[in-house]
């Protein structure tokens, strides 16, 4: 009892915090029990928004208790505040949800089906696993965030499918049911996608990431380079497997409908709301059982058995100590004689190989297609976040406890929605991994890994030397097997090296095909003289570009004058049928520039200048698209009929507290943590307005999305305006909107880029810039890091919002599809990348490179049909050679059999939409090739000093 | 077809002019580069023309509903092919692009389209791109039909009248569905739908006009890897409902139904035109799980061939098996081609005037002012496991068998 109370008096809450949360409780507590409380006195909010408001004040009671407990306790009782916090907010839940449904006079019933629960959760977590385990490794041993990871997995399932389809095990995936398993299609296909997709990894890794890593390229370029490869393997299988679905059937015994294992359960229903005798909790045991089938069991048992072994080569073999050793200080690792390259290949083999087997057994459960992959890479993410990014066990752990969040959030979440007339509140389920991350990392900034790194230091201090001694004959067959693996996996690597040969192999291919010859006759015929014009004016004018040094102000301005004037006459002649067709065109590439380039400052800001991994983009402009949507939508369509100009200032300026206020919480995580926090930030936005009925406009009957608008200047535009600048620009009529647009959006660019330019040469921008060299030297000087962070995510998240709106003009509705970040945030990183981080005129460059390649290889795409276009005879000879690779040297990869599956019409041709993203993907990795700095780098900042201080000395 | 009269163009004339004779290499190879590509284009652009008629489809072949990519694509090239051997002397074309389900992307596809002349447009998909590229199409006076976008928002979309769609809005599906589930003798329900316009649309439109208990609602994402099919199942159970709504595709909606029939489910399953195909049974694997769905569908014209023709069309050319909208999708493409031919000044009036009872694969398509049709009423299927369609609905008279 002493021991208790002495500890309780270290738990000090300091009075105002006290008095702040009791406040909130009271206050949340009679507004949502008996609907008064400041926030209804107040009379603002109303309706939905009101109980929304009221619950997360609840909430907010809750994590400023939790907050407290954790910070001021220690020891034991930190450990005790920190699991009970889980327990304690799920209790608050129920406790906020049960008082809003009291108040509000509705009862339902959350129904937790104990094995449902239990095995769904187990599911969900070996799905994560699949592709966070290779994620770990990339980042432990070669340091950066892999975006292909998942497309990896997606190509096991598709080996799975191969070997499915060839002639050796077609048969044993027709058969008709016999009632008995058949191990031997799952098993081979899970080794076989183990060791291709392996393979395929280290070839990746040679081809595209050690030239980079030769050049020092930084980890923020690796990243992209892999969201590069990402599109085009996800390309390649589009190409190859068209976008069907298909499923893998290892024998049809594995998924019959009896196909599945009988787990007895209970049901515990959850009764909440105004209930009357009934008991709060219930446990129903006369349910029928749950039925876990088959292929979910080869799942788990496949990836655990897979990840046991990782650990086991991670810990127990010399190859392991190597990989901690490289991953640790791999200069140190060099010159202790390791080969670094060697283990670059092992740990690519090793991440892709499992993610590639995972993708093989994930292919027995879900029908399989190209778009599958990305639906786990960002919860995969949040996985190893949770798991401290690096630490394999930590990645199991988090796996379970995520996989847990979700399956327990599924329940209340469709109870919940039910009785509050939100029943899409389901689609809540997907981000519940996402909000949990947010909190942990909230109460614990390091991440569970490294607990569990410590909880590990402590105990290995602890353990005896004589108990290891004890272990004597394990060890000795732990150290032989561990030999073999050893030799077992350079074996494979050195035979990799064979690869090199390839260029031979390319020679073969030339000579002997004439379609590629025809092929690169009818480009020379087509375009032969315009090319070579323009490779004479590259070898003109390549010598005196080198010259220049790109990291001079001058330099820096020539270059960009250069590439500018390339862009502008490239968007220049692009085909249109019609001047009026070209002026819409070319304002619409204006428009995009404009919104791009708003959208690369805000990152630049934000990652380019102050340092903060700010993976959000899309988080702050669809704060602005969504803000100025709602607000400027008429009345009668559950708008609130704002003018476009108020709704903009009033968007611009939430976004803008938004960034501040959460820096306070945020920002003193590490940089990937951010990054995962400001990602999950936006997909919390996206799944809301798929799920929250508050965020749709624009209908009478609240559906989906936010159209209908009030767009800028248009009743002006349209009443005779139009008129007089399409006479003046010579157009037959009127002219489009989409001119006024792009003139708005192009000056607010222009506008924003001096005003930054202005604001970074203050010398609030150098404080930013020493900020992002090295927070604690800049703090010593004084600076309050914490308020200048906040400024900075509040500036770029103000001008994100800007740009947002914009877009949202332009689009003219805003879709939870607008919210994805394939489509926004990773373009805008690619913007930033290739562009170069920290120069501004980089920014634009990149943002009219990436708005650019849509719209030329949309002309390759729309030629295939269109028999009066520039490339349209080269689609022939594309699909003469397409053939044949899937033919004749395909044909001695897979059978027949998986041709028609992919193309049963008969005629194998390359739709030139995947074309176009695989040629997207490569313009990203040729760019960073060329210019791992960027195509504009940062101009640092060099004194003038007297007398010639030089690389001589 | 290019006017070669436009700022561009004065531009470069001016800039050989001012050459002159003392022209450094640079400027050399810059006017040779400008003239050289402008001899290009107009080549590229001059050879259209004479009774050939672009028709563009914004298809979904990259993005979340990749996957029925192919049945649209499959669906509009029957049409094409149709049209060509009409032999009444128009040759048409198809030109396809991605919209990626995004509006960005897709109204710079409509630009892509327009810019290489096309008539029309059909598509896109997703609600989302329709409205995003319907913003180009309106500007630039080419005509959209939508085969697949069912949100209420089309409908109020600013577009100059130059937005259709052959797809009828869910509010009357949703009544067809009230009636059959109430005539199946089922009291309470459960809900299940995806989070999209289709999904959502048509699953609130149910709530509002079924006047019983709905057991339990629960909307998923239908991405694969988003969702898991058994927990879905489970909810069902846990909370006792004696029949399943299910508004889902044809990939999702086989894995909700496997998960509930494999946990032990044996309530009716009540569907939509999502799953209403013959083909559906092939996206199972066990194909017992099929039976005894019912589903609701776009009923054809009386005594209409469009139905039965494309059909047997459709796979004659080996269609997508799991597509869905395909009926949709050739409609879109012969009301735009036929609009093309009449050739009025007004393209909006051609399509009104062809759009007017035309007699398609997935109905008779009545244009009302805002681009919308109403349908003709639903038919009603069931799979035993075979599909057959023996009962209809209409608004008027209600279910009666056929």
């Amino acid at each position: 009892m002493e021991f208790l109370s002495n500890n309780f008096r270290k738990i000090h809450i300091p009075h105002s915090w006290l008095i702040l949360s009791l406040f909130l409780f009271i206050d949340s507590y009679i507004g949502l029990r008996f609907g008064s409380g400041f926030l209804s006195w107040s009379g603002i909010p109303k309706g939905d928004i009101l109980w929304i408001l009221q619950s997360l004040e609840m909430m907010a009671f809750g994590i400023v208790i939790v907050n407290k407990a954790v910070k001021s306790s220690t020891g034991k009782f930190k450990a005790l505040a920190l699991v009970s916090t889980p327990v304690f907010l799920f209790l608050l839940v129920l406790f906020t949800l049960d008082t809003l449904l009291k108040g509000k006079e509705i009862t339902t019933i959350f129904y937790y089906n104990l094995s449902s629960i239990s095995l769904s959760a187990l599911y969900w977590s070996a799905a994560y696993m699949t592709v966070a385990v290779g994620l770990a490794l990339t980042y432990k041993v070669q340091k950066y965030g892999n975006f292909a990871q998942a497309e990896i997995m997606l190509l096991g399932s598709y080996v799975a499918l191969i070997m499915m389809w060839s002639d050796m095990f077609s048969p044993i995936s027709d058969a008709s049911s016999d009632g008995i398993l058949n191990y031997k299609l799952l098993v081979a296909s899970a080794i076989s996608a183990f060791v291709i997709c392996g393979f395929i990894g280290v070839i990746i890794d040679k081809s595209v990431y050690k030239p980079l890593r030769k050049r020092f390229a930084s980890a923020q370029v690796l990243m992209i380079t892999s969201l590069g490869v990402a599109m085009v393997i996800r390309a390649i299988l589009y190409m190859r497997f068209s976008a069907k679905t298909f499923r893998f059937i290892p024998d049809k015994d594995w998924r019959l409908l009896s196909s599945n294992v009988e787990v007895p359960t209970q049901r515990v229903d959850v009764v909440v709301g105004s209930r009357m005798e009934e008991p709060f909790i219930n446990i129903v045991s006369n349910v029928g059982p749950y039925g876990f089938s088959y292929s979910k069991i080869a799942l788990v048992v496949g990836i655990l058995i897979a990840i046991s072994l990782l650990m086991f080569i991670m810990h127990k073999t010399i190859l392991g100590k190597k990989m901690r050793a490289v991953s640790d200080n791999p200069d140190l690792a060099s010159i202790s004689g390791i080969n670094v390259e060697n283990i670059h290949s092992t740990s690519s083999f090793l991440a892709a190989g499992i993610s590639g087997m995972g993708g093989a057994l994930l292919a027995a459960i879900l029908p399989v297609n190209p778009e599958l992959g990305l639906s786990l890479l960002l919860p995969a993410f949040a996985v190893i976040v949770l798991g401290s990014i690096t630490s394999i066990p930590g990645v199991i752990i988090a796996a379970f406890i995520i996989g847990i969040v979700r399956a327990i959030s599924e329940p209340l979440l469709i109870g919940a929605g039910n009785a509050l007339d939100r029943p899409t509140a389901g689609g809540f389920a997907e981000v519940m991994p996402f909000i949990f991350l947010i909190g942990v990392l909230l109460l614990m900034p390091r991440g569970l890994g490294n607990a569990l790194h410590e909880w590990n230091v402590s105990r290995f201090k602890k353990l005896e030397k004589q108990k290891r001694k004890s272990l004597f004959f394990v060890t000795d067959l732990f150290e032989g097997f561990s030999r073999f693996l050893t030799q077992a996996i350079n074996l494979v690597v050195q035979r990799l090296m064979i690869i090199k040969s390839h260029r031979l192999f390319l020679i073969y291919i030339i000579q002997v095909k004439s379609y590629i010859l025809e092929l690169y006759l009818e480009v020379l015929n087509r375009i032969g003289s315009y090319l070579r014009i323009a490779l004479n004016m590259a070898k003109w004018s390549t010598p005196q570009l080198l010259k220049i040094d790109k990291e001079t102000n001058r330099g820096s301005w020539i270059f960009f004058g250069v590439l500018l004037f390339g862009l502008i006459l490239i968007s220049l002649l692009l085909p249109s049928v019609s001047y009026f067709t070209k002026v819409m065109q070319i304002a619409r590439i204006v428009a995009l520039l404009g919104i791009f380039s708003l959208l690369s400052f805000s990152l630049n800001i934000h990652s380019g200048f102050t340092g903060m991994t700010n993976f959000g983009v899309i988080f702050f402009a669809g704060i602005g698209a969504v803000l100025v949507g709602i607000l400027s939508a008429p009345i009668e369509t559950n708008g609130y009929g704002w003018g476009a100009f108020e709704a903009t200032i009033f968007a611009v300026l939430v976004a803008a507290i938004i960034g501040w206020l959460i820096a306070y919480p945020t920002a003193r995580l590490r940089t990937d943590y951010f990054a995962i926090v400001t990602i999950s930030l936006g997909e919390i936005l996206r799944v809301s307005l798929q799920a929250e009925p508050l965020l749709r406009a624009g209908t009478v009957t609240s559906a989906m999305g936010i159209s209908n608008y009030e767009l800028p200047f248009k009743n002006w535009w349209d009443s005779g305006f139009s008129d007089s600048v399409g006479s003046f620009i010579g157009l037959p009529g009127h002219a489009p909107y989409v001119l006024l647009l792009a003139t708005l959006s192009i000056s607010l660019c222009f506008l924003t880029w001096w005003i930054i330019s202005l604001l970074l040469s203050s010398p609030w921008g150098r404080i930013l810039k020493s900020i992002r060299e090295d927070e604690e030297v800049s703090q010593h000087h004084g600076h309050n890091i914490l308020s200048h962070k906040a400024a900075s995510l509040a500036l770029g998240a103000a001008i994100a919002a800007l740009g947002g709106v914009l877009w949202a003009w332009l689009n003219t509705a805003v879709w939870p599809d607008f919210m994805s970040p394939i489509r926004s945030t990773f373009l805008i990183w690619a913007v930033f990348i290739v562009g170069g981080k920290g120069n501004n005129k980089g920014m634009f460059i990149g943002a009219f490179i990436i708005v650019l390649v849509e719209f030329i290889f949309n002309v390759l795409v729309v030629s295939r049909s269109s028999s009066d276009l520039i490339f349209h005879s080269l689609t022939t000879y594309i699909d003469k050679i397409f053939g044949w690779i899937i033919y004749d040297l395909g044909g001695l990869i897979w059978s027949e059999r998986s041709i028609i599956e992919a193309f049963p019409k008969g005629t194998v041709i390359l739709e030139l939409s995947y074309l176009k993203l695989a040629l997207i993907g490569l313009v990203i990795i040729v760019a960073l090739r060329a210019a791992p700095k960027g195509l504009l780098p940062e101009i640092l900042f060099k004194p003038k000093r007297k007398g010639k201080v030089g690389e001589n000395e | 077809m290019y006017t070669k009269g436009g700022l561009i163009f004065k531009h470069n004339d001016s800039e050989t002019n001012d050459g002159g004779g003392n022209m450094n290499s640079k400027t050399i190879y810059l006017v040779a580069l400008s003239l050289a590509i402008f001899a290009m284009m107009s080549a590229a652009c001059g050879l259209g023309g004479g009774g050939t008629y672009k028709i563009g489809l914004l298809s979904p072949q990259t993005g979340p509903i990749a996957v029925y990519a192919p049945g649209f694509e499959d669906a509009a090239n029957v049409a094409i092919a149709e049209l060509n051997d009409n032999e009444d002397g128009n040759v048409f074309e198809l030109v396809v692009i991605d919209s990626g389900c995004d509006g960005t992307q897709a109204a710079t596809a409509a630009q892509t389209l327009i810019d290489s002349g096309v008539v029309g447009i059909v598509g896109a998909a997703c609600s989302g791109a329709t409205l995003g590229a319907i913003s180009v199409a309106s500007e630039a006076g080419i005509p959209m039909v939508s085969y697949a976008s069912t949100s209420p928002a089309v409908t109020t979309a600013s577009d100059n009248g130059y937005l259709f769609r052959v797809v009828p809005s869910d509010a009357q599906q949703a009544v067809a569905l009230t009636a059959v589930v109430a005539d199946g003798g089922d009291s309470n329900p459960a809900v299940l739908y995806m989070t999209n316009d289709y999904g959502s649309g048509l699953a609130d439109n149910f709530a509002a006009n079924w006047s019983g208990a709905v057991c339990t609602t629960n909307a998923y994402d239908p991405t694969e890897g988003s969702y898991d099919a058994s927990t879905i199942a489970q909810s069902v159970i846990d909370a006792g409902c004696d029949s399943v709504v299910l508004v889902s595709y044809a990939t999702d909606g086989a894995a909700i139904i496997e998960a509930l029939k494999g946990q032990g489910f044996s309530g009716t399953i009540y569907g939509a035109d999502g799953i209403a195909d013959a083909a559906f049974a092939s996206a199972f694997t066990d194909a017992a799980a099929v039976a005894g769905v019912i589903a609701t569908k776009p009923r054809p014209g009386a005594e209409s061939s469009a139905q039965s023709t494309f059909n047997s069309a459709y796979s004659a050319a080996g269609g997508d098996s799991e597509g869905i909208y395909t009926h949709e999708t050739y409609d879109a493409i012969n009301i735009i081609a036929h609009a093309a031919v009449e050739g009025s000044d007004d393209i909006r009036d051609d399509i009104a005037s062809v759009g007017s009872n035309y007699d398609g694969a997935s109905g008779v398509h009545n244009f009302d002012s805002n681009g919308d049709v109403a349908g003709t009423g639903y038919e009603v299927c069931q799979f035993d496991p075979a599909f057959t369609c023996t009962r209809v609905w209409t608004a008027s008279g209600g279910l009666a068998s056929q």
